[in-house]
């Protein structure tokens, strides 16, 4: 597998019939510096979660099997926590991780795999595109054996859905 | 595993032959045998994956007759496309604000690399 040539074009998109979400960003920033802040905690806190969002505590052990666990709370003051494990580290062009939201009670749900890629963009490398790719399912390659019957199911699905 | 319907219909989902009978669900209604047909695989097998998908509520039986055909039940995957679009939100913010983070780091060495400009010319 591969991520999709066609990514590019589907920026900012949910794939449906593979259950995969892939977003690019141009950054206006060199790629060391991104990189920089994805992997420091005192640097994610101020950026990491939607709008008016803050992440009271934020640990992580930045290395492949290394763990992260933050607490992310909303402008209304709900608290969501969620853990992780770095699963791949190249620097400065790759970060992947897993990612899971805890209930309440302390149960994880169900895991989602993060895979951030960084590649020099612009002139003289001044910025950088970023590729964020969040899969449903962590196995790839079981997704892809069955991606044609799976796309046109959710062809239908979708004009299904929309009666519903 | 935790018993949530979202985590469900993704553990149903997690599988290729489950989501291959799906695929096929949705050109219509079929037989447990109809089903196993493309694959090379038993009908106590493919009736165990079925069950899966039942108790995901993806797919609907009648419990009376066994020969009665499945049929697909979309509504947990309309959650399961809920639930992706509310990520998608999340990174597109997340991502809104680390341009404005990063603006901000930068601003603060253009200044200092001013300052030093500065120093030296005059």
């Amino acid at each position: 597998m591969a991520a999709s040539p066609d990514a590019a074009k589907v920026a900012g998109s949910a794939k449906p019939e593979d259950l995969v979400l892939v977003i690019t960003r141009v950054l206006d920033a060199p790629r060391a510096l991104v990189f920089k802040v994805w992997s420091q905690p005192e640097h994610l806190v101020r950026w990491w979660g939607p709008k008016g969002f803050t992440l009271p505590s934020c640990k992580m052990e930045f290395h492949a099997g290394g763990a992260f666990r933050c607490l992310l709370r909303s402008p209304e003051g709900t608290e969501h926590r969620m853990h992780g494990v770095y699963r791949e580290i190249i620097e400065p062009e790759k970060i992947s991780f897993t990612w899971t939201w805890i209930d309440e009670a302390g149960h994880p749900g169900h895991e989602t795999l993060v895979t951030v890629t960084l590649a020099e963009a612009g002139k003289d490398g001044a910025q950088t595109k970023l590729t964020l790719h969040h899969a449903v399912f962590e196995s790839v390659t079981a997704r892809d054996a069955h991606g044609v019957g799976w796309t046109e199911c959710f062809d239908r699905l979708a004009a299904y859905v929309t009666r519903l | 595993m935790s018993a949530d319907p979202l985590s469900q219909t993704f553990a149903a989902l997690a599988d290729p032959t489950r989501r291959a009978i799906l695929a096929r669900l949705c050109s219509g209604e079929a037989t447990v045998s109809e089903l196993a047909e493309p694959f090379d695989m038993s009908l106590p097998a493919v009736s165990k994956h079925l069950k899966v998908l039942e108790r995901a509520g993806l797919v609907a039986r009648s419990r009376e007759a066994q020969w009665r055909p499945c049929r697909l039940d979309a509504a947990p995957l309309k959650d399961a496309a809920g639930w992706l679009e509310r990520y998608r939100q999340f990174w597109e913010q997340s991502l809104d604000r680390l341009q404005d983070y990063l603006d901000e780091l930068q601003m603060k060495k253009t200044k200092e690399k001013e300052g030093d400009d500065h120093g030296r010319k005059s």
